[in-house]
């Protein structure tokens, strides 16, 4: 991390220290429960990974955490704020401060790849369009795509779209960067460029949650890997511990499969 | 998606096709209305003489024009309807009624659709070009109503700066027209007589003008809330019309069966019925015409007794003997012939005294000289084209007036100038001293033309002649009689303007059996059309020498103008409409995605109830119907507008949601993850990508609000297919016209797409 985004990253402030702190979140779409009742804490500069098979809620759990998800019940801080209950601006103050990477990327076509990244900087008048254009190059420069600023998201490959993306997330200067299978829409060969640029972001001590279905990778980026299933948290822990010597049945069979 | 009503770029996939199919039908345009522009040039042939018995024909009506056609329970009914039938079994013929509206009946005619037009039609030169008359069937004239608690509208002059109604096509539309550039008022035309007295019931025109027996039939039954205020003007008398050169014999037909069903009393029957007290002497109607079937009255000569067969001349000459001064020479009234004493006033006062058995001896004694005979009882009455003044009333007692007098324009035969106002900046000749001095130096501050004045009658019409003034103005009855008569080589292009009634006068209190006898010999004369046969001796223009450019580029030249302004209008009311619709549209469009229910229920309340009903039930909704209930009128354009904004409004509410809807919903979230309200999400990152996708949709809709603008046209709205009507209506020329319109539109859609989608390509890459 450069001189430049320590300054720019707010520090974190809550009671406990702890960026992301989950109480008993259920989330119900209709009749149909898909968490029933996580609690997750995630300190300040740690990496989590959140696995699991498809259908355990992992996505949902991900999207709760900026309220991409109506909260059912429960609580979710983060940076402080309980977003399940949060409204108009606060939310919106909250959401400034933690990125989010979707897996289909979400960037805005109509934009060029450096009005992409520039966009909530200079709509939230964080920064001036000067600065916020300055700092689009920076941030394209750091995923390695400064001489594709001017382009559109439509002359980019999948890799690049996804780094854009990150550089986007990134704009706010968040506390919090949130990945939602980020490399699961890529080719193979474009999967290495973009974990290449979450492991810096890692090693930079950014906190983030990765839901994701590279296990190495999860493996090496990861502090802690979360194994949910059936919406519940089944077991956490170092991801050494999880991967080679799960406690609960329900790793033991995803991970037989996966590994 | 389900609202697309074209497919999306739909321009740009018949890019080459449309422009191929404007070249085309522009090439067709100009062949087309060429060809008929000939083809109406050319004489039509006369249709064989055939009979009418056991045929059926075709007869064209109104919607509603009580009493002349109306429907009561169903049926259809009426002055014209009962007649026609009647006519009909009495001359063994059928016929099947078509109501198409006063407008549509006359396309119809002439578009050889149906066989006769039968519909309260005046009977008027400009549709004689077009339109071959039966025998008058009912005399008429305009009459003015204006609202049944309006104080402050008493006459014309009260009009000044207001508009006032009347039902397209009727002769009084045309009479309101040349009264309002006279005035100063703006007529609005509408297609049915109810929206014409209804403009006038909510506020929105000051005043209708309609045929009396309209008029007086509406109130008097209580259907029509208004009052008339002045008196009838301008006679004129309905006739069944064939179309030009055709249905000769239909038209022979309803001649003769009008004359055996006033003789045997039927048609006398019919208008009592309809009319009570008011009803009109059936044996009367047309000066007599109508009850001689098709017998022709000849005019006879100057001086000589006329010829009629209800008009006897021979009636014993029991009333005496009674002197008549007169003036020397007023031609056409008084002037010698051979050595005798002819004209108008001559003629007439013999008729009247061989129908009414008295003798009279004429003395030309020169017009002031006749008037001190009178005055001194050397003479018992004068006859001199004299002018029923209030000053003259005080000295002599008059009779009913027999001529109408006034001031009529003439131009050179081949002048183009048609109105008061085509005047303007040329020079006007006029004679010094003559009431068409007068008039034409008032009317010239108005217009702003100039009056050049001469002493001599003939150098007047020379300077006409030559090009060198552009029209002359002489009373009615002398202009006439010097273009009949082959002296003035003009052409009269104006009704006379009402004017001074001439009268025969006797001393005050004296002679009251000699004014009796006169006005009772006067009404015979006028019933049985033996004054008409006097007067055509001396004023009838023959009309058969007149040509009119009948061409297409004639008749493209004429109507342009009206018809560009037309488009003005249509394109402001567009631009107003799409604007405020596209407000509507956002607004309500973006109601429609909220998580509010009640803003939800209120977008699709609006959108439904505006998708669900008729464009031009909305528009008589807002233009009559809520001035009706809020007492504060709408002008057409604002009521109009409103509608058009509202109607489009509603489907761009759902292209918006639609547009909005096919966005990726990912585009909001990754917006609303970097911390964006949701308004800014909107406009920032949905709202575009949201334009693009409506893009086609939206021009779609653009174009189909232009093309609603010509609704508007039944509210009065003067925009293209409105100015397309009036021109219709008084040319007839349906076919070009429709067709010149319909390029009109053409173009400015083709515009307006070439437009949109360069903008499109321009903002929407």
């Amino acid at each position: 991390m450069t001189n430049n985004e320590q300054t720019f990253t707010r520090p974190v402030t809550t009671a406990s220290g702890n960026p992301i702190e989950v109480r008993g979140l259920h989330k119900s779409f209709g009749k149909n429960e898909v968490l029933t009742g996580i609690d997750l804490t995630v300190a300040n500069g740690e990496v989590v990974a959140v696995i699991g098979p498809s259908g355990s809620g992992k996505s949902t759990l991900l999207r709760c955490l900026n309220r991409l998800e109506e909260v059912t019940s429960g609580e979710v801080l983060i940076l402080g704020e309980n977003i399940a209950t949060a409204k108009g601006k606060s939310l919106d103050a909250v959401r400034q401060r933690v990125g989010m990477v979707f897996q289909h990327f979400n960037l805005f076509p109509h934009m060029t790849a450096l009005e992409n990244v520039a966009l909530a900087p200079v709509e939230l008048k964080m920064l001036s369009k000067a600065e916020a254009r300055k700092r689009g190059i920076e941030l394209l420069t750091r995923v390695g795509l400064a001489e594709k600023a001017d382009a559109r998201p439509a002359s980019l490959s999948g890799g690049q779209k996804q780094r854009v993306a990150i550089a986007r997330a990134l704009a706010m200067s968040p506390g919090i960067m949130l990945f939602d299978e980020a490399t699961s829409a890529l080719d193979p060969e474009m999967v290495g460029e973009v974990l290449q640029v979450i492991r810096d972001l890692a090693a930079s001590g950014m906190t983030m949650v990765l839901v994701t279905h590279e296990m190495g990778f999860a493996r090496e980026v990861a502090d802690r890997v979360v194994f949910m299933a059936d919406g519940k948290v089944v077991e956490s822990g170092p991801p050494a511990e999880i991967f080679d010597s799960p406690k609960e049945p329900r790793t033991q069979d995803f991970l037989s499969k996966v590994l | 998606m389900t609202l697309l009503r074209h497919p999306a770029n739909w321009w740009r996939e018949n890019r080459l096709p449309l422009l191929a199919s404007l070249t085309t039908l522009l090439i067709l345009l100009f062949t087309v209305g060429g060809a008929v522009g000939i083809a109406n040039a050319a004489t039509k042939p006369a249709a064989a003489d055939d009979g009418v018995k056991g045929k059926t024909f075709t007869i064209a009506t109104d919607t509603t024009w009580a009493p002349f056609e109306f429907q009561r329970d169903g049926e259809l009914r009426g002055i014209d309807i009962d007649l026609i039938k009647a006519v009909a079994e009495d001359q063994g013929f059928d016929v099947k009624v078509d109501v198409l509206g006063f407008d549509g009946a006359l396309a119809a005619v002439t578009a050889g659709q149906a066989d006769a037009v039968m519909a309260g039609m005046s009977i008027t030169k400009e549709r004689q070009k077009t339109f071959d008359f039966s025998n008058p069937y009912f005399d008429s004239g305009i009459q003015m109503a204006v609202g049944k608690n309006d104080a402050a509208i008493k006459g014309y002059e009260d009009l000044k700066d207001k508009t006032v109604s009347a039902k397209t096509g009727t002769e009084g539309y045309t009479f309101a027209e040349n009264l309002g550039k006279q005035y100063g008022f703006t007529v609005t035309g509408f297609q049915d007589a109810a929206d014409a007295y209804n403009d006038v019931t909510t506020g929105n025109s000051a005043a209708v003008f309609d045929d009396y027996p309209i008029l007086a039939y509406g109130i008097a039954t209580g259907n029509v809330d208004l009052k008339t205020v002045t008196p009838q003007e301008k006679a004129s008398s309905y006739g069944m019309g064939v179309k030009k050169g055709a249905n000769e014999a239909l038209r022979k037909a309803f001649n003769e069966g009008l004359k055996n069903l006033i003789a045997d009393g039927t048609y006398q029957k019919i208008l009592d019925d309809y009319l009570g007290e008011n009803a009109p002497k059936a044996a009367a109607i047309g000066e007599g015409k109508a009850a001689l079937g098709n017998d022709k009255l000849d005019p006879g000569k100057p001086g000589e007794l006329p010829k009629n067969p209800g008009f006897a001349t021979d009636t014993a000459q029991t009333h005496g003997e009674f002197t008549i001064a007169t003036d020397t020479t007023f031609a056409p009234f008084i002037y010698q012939l051979d050595g005798k004493n002819v004209g108008i006033d001559m003629d007439l006062m013999r008729a009247i005294a061989a129908n009414q058995g008295f003798k009279v001896d004429i003395k030309p004694l020169g017009f002031d000289a006749a008037l001190a005979a009178v005055s001194a009882g050397q003479a018992d009455g004068v006859i001199a084209g004299m002018s029923i003044t209030d000053e003259r009333k005080l000295a002599f007692d008059f009779s009913n007036p027999y001529f109408q007098s006034g001031v009529q324009m003439a131009v050179a035969k081949d002048s183009d100038i048609t109105s008061y106002k085509d005047l303007k900046d040329k020079k006007v000749a006029v004679k010094t001293g003559t009431v068409g001095y007068d008039f034409a130096k008032e009317l010239g501050k108005k217009i702003g033309f100039k009056v050049n004045a001469f002493q001599d009658s003939a150098d007047m019409y020379n300077d006409v002649a030559t090009g060198n003034s552009a029209a002359t103005f002489e009373d009615a009855p002398v202009l006439q009689f010097g273009i009949s008569s082959g002296n003035v080589p003009l052409k009269i292009v104006t009704d006379p303007e009402p004017g001074a009634d001439y009268g025969f006068a006797v001393l005050k209190g004296k002679n009251a059996e000699l004014l009796k006898m006169f006005n009772d010999g006067l009404q015979n004369a006028k019933d049985t059309g033996v004054y008409q046969q006097i007067v055509d001796r001396y004023l009838a223009i023959d009309d058969e020498g007149a040509t009119s450019d009948n061409s297409f580029l004639a008749l493209l030249k004429t109507s342009i103008g009206p018809l560009s302004q037309g488009l003005l209008l249509t394109l402001l009311a567009t631009a107003l409409s799409i604007l405020f619709a596209m407000v509507l549209g956002i607004l309500f469009g973006i109601l429609k995605l909220s998580t509010n229910p009640f803003l939800r229920f209120l977008a699709s309340a609006y959108v439904n109830i505006f998708r669900g009903t008729p464009v031009l039930v909305q528009a008589f909704f807002f233009y009559f119907g809520v001035p009706a209930v809020t007492g504060q009128p709408l002008d057409a354009l604002t009521a109009g507008v409103i509608t058009l904004s509202l109607n489009a409004g509603a489907y761009i509410t759902e292209i918006v949601r639609g547009g909005v809807q096919s966005v990726d919903p990912g585009q909001m979230e990754a917006s609303r993850s970097l911390g964006l309200g949701w308004g800014a999400s909107m406009r920032r990152v949905v709202m575009p990508q949201a334009f693009k996708i409506m893009t086609p949709n939206l021009i779609n809709q653009f174009i189909i609000t232009l093309k609603d603008t010509s609704l508007l046209s039944v509210l009065g709205f003067a925009e293209l297919t409105y100015q397309g009507r009036i021109v219709i209506a008084s040319t007839f020329r349906s076919f070009e016209i429709w067709i010149i319109v319909g390029a009109m539109y053409f173009i400015v859609i083709w515009l307006l797409t070439v437009l949109s989608n360069w903008v499109d390509r321009k903002f929407n890459k």
